[in-house]
């Protein structure tokens, strides 16, 4: 009976078929079966990058001599993605880069699957980036996808005798109701040198903008003022190039290029104050 | 002649409203089996939906009404999902409408497929921990997009099994149905970045049941 078993052979090979699918969908596809856009759930590749990026940064050696640390600074990828594949390549062919630092705006509009979009190209990285939170990445439920895919939204490490301070300072995004950025955490952080030679602080919005909660405005430069062996501070969110000395303290501020620039920074630091600023185009 | 007077007398003693009026009865309303739209009240739906992801929730449930000749389903449907995957709960509602063309009989049996479906959806999220991205911490036009609504558009396609036809001659279906979506934001994203991301990185999955009542 031919038509029985070429019925089986189709059977068995619509079953194996639907078995994959099934398989596919339910392990591997939690990307394809999104419950919302909105949703915080990302696979465990794509969670904890910033204690993933740190541990890798921890086991490289600084590839500068002496106190000089070498790092790509950029801000601003929300929804440049061909940019970020053009930036990895021309970030990969620099000599001397310890890691690559994000100002912010990973996301446009805060979604989970847009920081793996991002993600997926960054990690092609030869060196560990770490990032800072933006006001995009706090749209819709962007802090809680950026707490999964990321990490903290205020943190610290040390890396070639010089104290890295990320923190979220979105004021706007909090409605400028006085807790964004959390001052209390800033000044003792920032207290705690923990023995290094230099400090930087990193956040998205600087403090001198429209964005930034009129109200901390000044307590949170006074936490600059008083903290010690800060070199200055690095910004994005103006989606430009830019050093800036708006206070009377003379710290500078630096502001990223976004990545639609196709434009970034390397900073080169030694001694206690000392830096350079290369800006190059890709 | 005569039989016909008979008959339109008997039709109208069975309607005692009309038992007044025995030469002038109206045409009693005639069931139509071809429109799924038979003697039943506007407000009570047609089907019951499950269903899980494309969107619109890790569970969700609905009601539905199908017209057009059974080609044309419109929907409405309330999702769920828990805190552990958004900051705090998410209810999504959902209006969906679902074109199916063609449904095809599988031979003699009981089964049938629709093998394309194309529809659109518009939701919207209640969550208290979600931020609002159109409200008065912002400027206007700040941000362009509301956070909390999205349309989705999808294609998809549908199995059919047909249960026992109900008293009134209505056939009922139970049948499981897939579609392979995507929403407005997504849709941007891919636009202008033609080159770096793929149809592929955009799609969503969505899976559920449909049961005639």
């Amino acid at each position: 009976m031919p038509h029985v078993s070429a019925f089986s052979f189709l059977s068995s090979w619509a079953g194996r078929g639907l078995g994959a699918l099934l398989l596919t969908g339910l392990l591997g596809g939690c990307d394809l079966l999104e419950f919302s856009p909105n949703e915080t759930r990302t696979p465990e590749e794509y969670r904890n990058l910033t204690r993933k990026n740190l541990d890798a940064l921890a086991a490289r050696p600084n590839p500068s001599r002496g106190d000089t640390l070498r790092f790509v600074f950029i801000g601003d990828s929300q929804r440049f993605y061909g940019e970020a594949e053009d930036f990895v390549r021309s970030v990969n062919q620099q000599p001397d880069v310890a890691f690559v630092l994000v100002a912010g705006d990973i996301s446009d509009f805060g979604l989970v699957r847009e920081m793996r979009w991002v993600d997926e190209r960054l990690r092609k990285l030869r060196v560990p980036y770490l990032t800072v939170i933006g006001n995009h990445d706090h749209v819709a439920n962007g802090r809680g996808a950026y707490e999964q895919v990321y990490g903290p939204l205020n943190y610290a490490f040390t890396y070639a005798d010089t104290r890295f301070v990320l923190l979220d300072t979105n004021g706007r995004e909090a409605g400028f109701n006085g807790t964004l950025p959390n001052i209390p955490w800033l000044e003792s952080t920032l207290a705690d040198t923990g023995g290094a030679r230099r400090q930087i602080v990193v956040s998205h919005v600087p403090p001198f903008d429209g964005d930034f909660d009129p109200q901390l405005e000044q307590p949170y430069v006074e936490a600059l003022a008083r903290a010690p062996r800060l070199v200055f501070e690095l910004n994005g969110h103006r989606h430009d190039f830019g050093v800036d000395y708006p206070y009377e303290n003379n710290i500078p501020f630096i502001n990223s290029y976004s990545f639609e620039k196709r434009e970034y920074t390397l900073l080169t630091l030694w001694g206690d104050r000392g830096f350079r600023l290369d800006n190059i185009s890709y | 002649m005569r039989a016909l007077l008979l008959s339109l007398l008997l039709g109208a003693a069975v309607l005692p409203a009309l038992a007044a009026a025995p030469t002038d009865p109206p045409t009693p309303p005639v069931p139509s089996t071809t429109d799924g739209l038979i003697a039943q009240p506007w407000y009570r739906p047609h089907h019951l939906i499950g269903q899980v992801a494309g969107g619109q929730g890790m569970v969700t449930v609905g009601v539905g009404y199908t017209t057009l000749r059974g080609r044309l389903d419109v929907d409405v449907l309330t999702g769920y999902v828990p805190r552990k995957y958004s900051i705090t709960p998410m209810g999504i509602f959902t209006g969906k409408a679902t074109y199916s063309p063609w449904t095809l009989g599988l031979g003699a049996s009981r089964w049938q497929v629709r093998p394309l479906s194309v529809g659109g959806l518009v939701n919207y999220t209640a969550s208290r921990g979600m931020n609002a991205s159109l409200d008065g911490k912002y400027p206007k036009g700040y941000y362009w997009w509301p956070a909390r609504s999205r349309a989705g558009a999808f294609v998809g396609g549908r199995v059919a099994y047909e249960l026992p036809t109900k008293a009134n001659g209505q056939p009922r279906t139970a049948s499981l149905y897939y579609e392979l979506g995507t929403n407005d934001l997504y849709l941007v994203s891919l636009y202008s970045n033609i080159k770096a991301l793929s149809v592929a990185d955009i799609l969503t999955l969505g899976i559920g049941v449909k049961v005639d009542l």
